[in-house]
């Protein structure tokens, strides 16, 4: 499989991973303009576990979406892995956002009548994986995240833990760069709350994977290396916080 | 230069395409098997409407080959003159010979006589139909024989009148290797064969072979007070099928067999006796009521696909989302939702086909007997592909628009759902 975005491929990837730097996103509701993110700028390092906390409707969902090839920001600056991602073409946001970002959603959104092993295995179909290779993989990442004896297992038949297992796993199949949480924990009680926190970050770190987890837990942004606010559409200052 | 940039994009770029159809197949299969339901409720329409489509087509190849064969079976193949001599003329040998100068490419005496009655073993058997032939006949008109054969060139030379018999009167003879004919004495006569009983002509019938050993009934029938008038079939191509030109061809020579060239229609009457411009015009209004009720057919599929397609991508907003998210393009998530639809289609269209095959054949079972025998029911080839090639167009214009709305739909909408 050749990546379009391998990082030997990208002019000397030294830097930090991801920088966006005054980001601007409005939405007009019935037609009055709303401003979401009014300057939001942040950088985050390879391997780098950051958590962003801030009030409901403070714009973290919506710098997440940006972030992860999901929307486009009005304006600003936005690199990733040395690729400026505003210039890149709907197919190459894709398939940058397939191979290098991988996704944990609070309701985890999995599909549907199809298995777990299935489920996994959706980005490296996308990827273009051969079935052997991606089932290996799929059943692999299952048996890490405890899940080796429900392979088969639909959505409906694994609890809410079991099914955030099923997402990380997903979201680390093709090995990303970085993992984008939307409040992974939000839909758990606290002991799935913690085996998640605990097998995300444990597979993270070892691969070297940055992280941006996007969550109203206190627990959870505490295991972070860094924690930053949002408030009103802009990350505030260290000292502000 | 600009050919090999163009070469070097298409190499860059080709894979990626290949790679977003290839993930595109594999996920509209995945979405098949996995939406059990929604598979079957698209395919019931699309079974229904195909199963129509077929049935249509079958119906119509069904109604060309039964006008056909009963065209050429009741009047002759494409295009058959019937010539009627109305007075006896001086020399009947080149009479027929100029029938083929004239354009004819086979000529048979087909001359319907009354008078004659057959019996065997001393019964006579009322109301034949006798018709005195030659054996060119049989190229002329569609004749099924189901038992011994047609006349040949050695049955000119038999002692005695050699006789075709249609299953009717072969049931109403009983035994037919002892029959005999005659006007006003019995000779005893030869049946070579037994034709089918038309599904047109169900009265007995008799074939007489005009040849030296029929001469004398034929004789004693243009002895009587109203003399035997003469008619042939004449095959002629179907390209110079004008029976006024023929007949201005026949008049020319006419001297020879004894009429006035002023005075031909006194003598000789040409008709083109066989329907198949009738069936062709009938089949031609046929084929334009069936297109008819085809294009509505799948007019009505199509639409109830569409309708399934559209429910199912504002339903599945939250999973189309999702495999945006997780890496698939545009081109990849048209292609699955296109190729749900089409996969769908055909294996409903493949259903549709099954069904209707297996109904052919009941249908065939129950009326064979009511048919020709060459005439069966069956599903044709070109109703197979008819239908499948609907299914699958049906299958395509479905998605599309499907296909077009689920891109346009917002991912982070559809994962808010």
């Amino acid at each position: 499989m050749e990546a379009l975005f391998a990082p030997e491929e990208q002019e000397a990837p030294t830097g930090p991973l991801l920088r966006v730097h005054d980001l601007r996103r409005s939405f007009t509701v019935s037609g009055t303009r709303i401003d979401v993110l009014k300057g939001c700028s942040l950088e985050v390092a390879r391997g780098e576990v950051v958590a962003v906390v801030g009030q409901s409707g403070s714009g973290k969902s919506t710098l997440l979406n940006i972030i992860g090839l999901l929307d486009s920001a009005d304006s600003g600056e936005h690199v990733f892995d040395g690729v400026d991602v505003t210039r890149l073409r709907e197919g190459q946001r894709a398939r940058l956002r397939n191979e290098r970002i991988g996704f944990v959603f609070q309701q985890f959104h999995l599909l549907e009548r199809r298995s777990a092993l299935a489920n996994v295995s959706v980005p490296l179909v996308l990827a273009g994986v051969p079935l052997v290779r991606r089932r290996a993989i799929a059943r692999e990442l299952l048996e890490s995240v405890g899940l080796g004896d429900r392979l088969s297992s639909q959505p409906h038949q694994l609890s809410g833990g079991e099914q955030q297992r099923v997402a990380l796993a997903r979201a680390l199949s093709l090995n990303p760069a970085l993992i984008l949480a939307d409040e992974p924990t939000g839909a758990l009680d606290k002991a799935s709350s913690t085996m998640i926190m605990d097998q995300l970050l444990d597979h993270a770190r070892s691969r070297n994977t940055a992280v941006i987890v996007v969550t109203h837990d206190p627990e959870v942004a505490a295991r972070a290396d860094r924690t930053v606010t949002m408030s009103e559409g802009r990350i505030l200052p260290a000292e502000e916080e | 230069m600009s050919r090999l940039l163009l070469a070097l994009r298409l190499r860059k770029v080709f894979p990626d395409v290949l790679r977003s159809i290839t993930a595109g197949l594999v996920l509209a299969f995945a979405g098949s098997r996995a939406n059990v339901a929604r598979t079957i409720l698209s395919c019931a329409g699309i079974v229904v409407g195909i199963g129509a489509l077929i049935t249509v087509v079958t119906a119509g190849d069904l109604g060309e080959r039964y006008a056909k064969a009963y065209s050429e079976s009741v009047a002759g193949r494409a295009a058959t003159f019937q010539v009627d001599l109305m007075a006896e003329l001086e020399d009947l040998e080149a009479f027929e010979a100029d029938l083929q100068r004239a354009g004819g490419t086979v000529v048979s005496l087909s001359t319907w006589i009354s008078g004659p009655v057959v019996r065997s073993g001393g019964t006579p058997v009322p109301d034949v139909a006798f018709a005195a032939v030659d054996a060119s006949l049989s190229d002329i008109r569609r004749l099924e024989i189901v038992q011994g054969r047609w006349f040949t060139e050695e049955d000119q030379e038999s002692l005695v009148p050699v006789l075709v018999v249609n299953e009717e009167l072969a049931g109403l003879l009983g035994d037919v290797t002892d029959v005999e004919i005659g006007t006003r004495r019995w000779l005893s006569a030869r049946v070579v064969g037994v034709v089918e009983t038309s599904a047109f002509e169900s009265y007995p019938q008799l074939y007489l072979l005009r040849s030296p050993a029929s001469e004398e009934l034929m004789s004693s029938l243009s002895s009587s007070e109203e003399p035997l008038m003469l008619s042939y079939s004449v095959l002629v191509p179907p390209t110079d099928a004008d029976p006024d030109s023929f007949l201005y061809r026949l008049a020319s020579a006419s001297w020879r067999w004894g009429a006035p060239t002023e005075n031909i229609d006194e003598f000789v009457s040409v008709w083109r006796s066989d329907d198949s411009e009738a069936v062709d015009e009938m089949l031609g209004y046929l084929s334009m009521g069936l297109l008819g009720v085809a294009s509505i057919t799948l007019l009505t599929g199509l639409l109830g696909v569409l309708n399934v397609g559209l429910v199912t991508v504002r339903e599945r907003r939250r999973e189309l989302a999702t495999y945006r998210a997780l890496g698939a393009s545009s081109l990849t998530l048209f292609v699955a939702v296109v190729t749900e639809a089409v996969v769908v289609s055909v294996v409903a269209g493949a259903i549709a086909l099954t069904l209707c095959l297996a109904g052919a054949w009941v249908v065939d079972v129950l009326a064979s007997p009511y048919l020709p025998s060459d005439v069966s029911v069956f599903v044709p080839p070109e109703a197979a592909l008819v239908g499948l090639a609907s299914a699958a167009f049906v299958g395509l214009l479905a998605g599309i628009i499907p296909a077009w709305r689920a891109l346009r739909a917002s991912v982070v909408a559809g994962l808010r759902e």
